[in-house]
């Protein structure tokens, strides 16, 4: 590995000061970092690692909110009664993230400021609204995720900035929110695509809420607010799952790469959409 | 070249070293504990040959800078054997045939181990779920799985 200087801030207090008087590169849990400095695509003359820093790892709940500190693990989300409650699809992403080894590590707030556009926490979250919550020395800024999302690798975090927790309000009992994504094999798998939808319904079974997020089939992870507004007061039915997936066709721009073609992804951005739907109604049925 | 100090519990010792902070705990657990039995077979979370416990949970020791492991516990393969008796999994791995070249077996033994301290009677399903991070290019997996059904029991008294 190439050398580098390490600071390691035992608290936040610590790491504000630090970040304001260095320019170095944040590590937290390590499992994007580490493979990027080993190819070079990382170099930081001075990292600093946050994960001794114990307060910024919790999942908490207001009357209307649930927060996730920054150094939550994929395991802390996937075994949180509180997000399977509120959150159902992160705690299904979760699950589905890597290897037993790789949730023990990876981190809510590296998979954000990674910001890859198959990261998994981003479709679940952004079907949430969710709020990020950066820090500095200069004082604290909320972000919407959709805002702080700015393109493949990049995000709104500026150099003395650190990602505190993410947040999202509660949505009102009984919805339907579910992910769903397609890699190169079951198991330990990054995302050729993704989608996580949530789903609400009056009493007379139309939709009242519909949220659909897509990854890994634009420069970031996107919403569809086209096909969001389509399916909004109509009653669920194959049918209509059909021509949101064909709206959501329309609103992504996805590319060619090693894992899947610009045409394939088109392709299965559908059929995951699909699916997801049908999935999240039939949980309302339950 | 700035040197950092690492405390560490592996294996029960305590250990205080002194490092370059760019290395990962894989490499200290082999060039300076002498502890060889994590392997590195990829250097890049994909394999799993590297897993040790840290604080009870799996970990890939090639994805652990050093200094993030300061003042963490750990366990690793040399750990399991009580008074030169090997632990259960390693007893049912042999006895099953779940071993042949052995380069992943430290690491399938020390992921099993994190499963079965959490569960002690997984079914099939969720000791896939648990060793789906560690690669074998020998076995095909069924007497892997098998050996830990096998150890669990064991483990169990049954
Ligand atoms: C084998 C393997 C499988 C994987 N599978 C998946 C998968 O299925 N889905 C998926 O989404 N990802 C996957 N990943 C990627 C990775 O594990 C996740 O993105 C993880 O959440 C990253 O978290 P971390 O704490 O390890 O981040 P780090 O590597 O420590 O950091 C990642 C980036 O975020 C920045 N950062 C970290 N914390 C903060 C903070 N608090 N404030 C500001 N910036 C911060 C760092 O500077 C760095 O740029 C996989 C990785 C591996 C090695
Ligand atoms: S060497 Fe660590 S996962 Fe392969
Ligand atoms: S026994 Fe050879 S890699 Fe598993």
């Amino acid at each position: 590995m190439q050398s580098f200087n390490y600071l390691a801030p035992h608290s936040q207090n610590e790491l504000c000061q630090v970040l304001c008087n260095t320019a170095g590169k944040i590590i937290a849990g390590g499992t994007d970092m580490l493979p990027q400095m080993r190819n070079l695509k990382q170099t930081p003359s001075t990292l600093i690692d946050i994960s001794h820093i114990s307060d910024l790892r919790y999942i908490q709940e207001s009357e209307d909110e649930v927060l996730i500190g920054a150094l939550t693990t994929w395991s802390d989300i996937l075994e949180s009664p509180l997000i399977q409650k509120t959150a159902p699809a992160l705690a299904q992403a979760a699950s589905l993230v890597g290897a037993p080894m790789t949730r023990n590590r990876g981190t809510i707030g590296g998979n954000l400021g990674n910001a890859s556009p198959a990261a998994d926490s981003l479709p679940p979250l952004l079907t949430l609204d969710a709020i990020v919550h950066l820090n500095s020395q200069s004082g604290q800024r909320q972000v919407p995720l959709r805002n702080f999302l700015t393109g493949p690798g990049t995000t709104d975090l500026k150099a003395d900035e650190y990602i505190q927790q993410v947040s999202y309000k509660k949505v009102a009992l009984p919805f339907g929110n579910v992910f769903n994504k397609l890699g190169p094999r079951q198991g330990m798998t990054i995302s050729i695509a993704s989608v996580a939808v949530l789903l609400a319904l009056d009493a007379n079974g139309k939709i009242t809420l519909a949220r659909i997020a897509l990854g890994a089939v634009a420069p970031t992870a996107v919403r569809c607010p086209d096909a969001e507004a389509f399916l909004l007061g109509k009653e669920p039915s194959t049918e209509l799952w059909q021509e949101a997936a064909h709206q959501v066709r329309k609103a992504i721009a996805p590319i060619d790469d090693v894992r899947g073609t610009q045409e394939y992804r088109h392709h299965i951005a559908g059929i995951l959409t699909r699916r997801a739907l049908q999935t999240a109604y039939l949980s309302l049925q339950e | 070249m700035q040197r950092i100090q690492v405390s560490l519990k592996v294996n029960g010792k305590k250990y205080r070293l002194e490092t370059p902070p760019n290395r990962t705990l894989l490499e200290v657990l082999r060039e300076d504990l002498g502890l060889t039995g994590a392997k590195d077979g990829c250097s890049s979370g994909e394999c799993g040959a590297c897993t040790v416990l840290l604080d009870g949970r799996a970990v890939n020791s090639c994805l652990v800078l050093i200094g993030s492991a300061d003042g963490h516990s750990i366990e690793t393969v040399e750990g399991l054997q009580k008074a030169g008796m090997p632990h259960p999994l390693q007893k049912a791995f042999v006895e099953k045939g779940a071993v042949q070249c052995g380069f992943c077996t430290p690491g399938m033994l020390m992921a099993a181990k994190a499963l079965l301290d959490q569960n002690p009677k997984p079914d099939e399903e969720q000791i896939r779920t648990a060793l789906a991070g560690n690669l074998c290019r020998c076995t095909g997996y069924t007497k892997i799985i098998d050996a830990v059904q096998e150890a669990a029991k064991e483990l169990r008294y049954e």
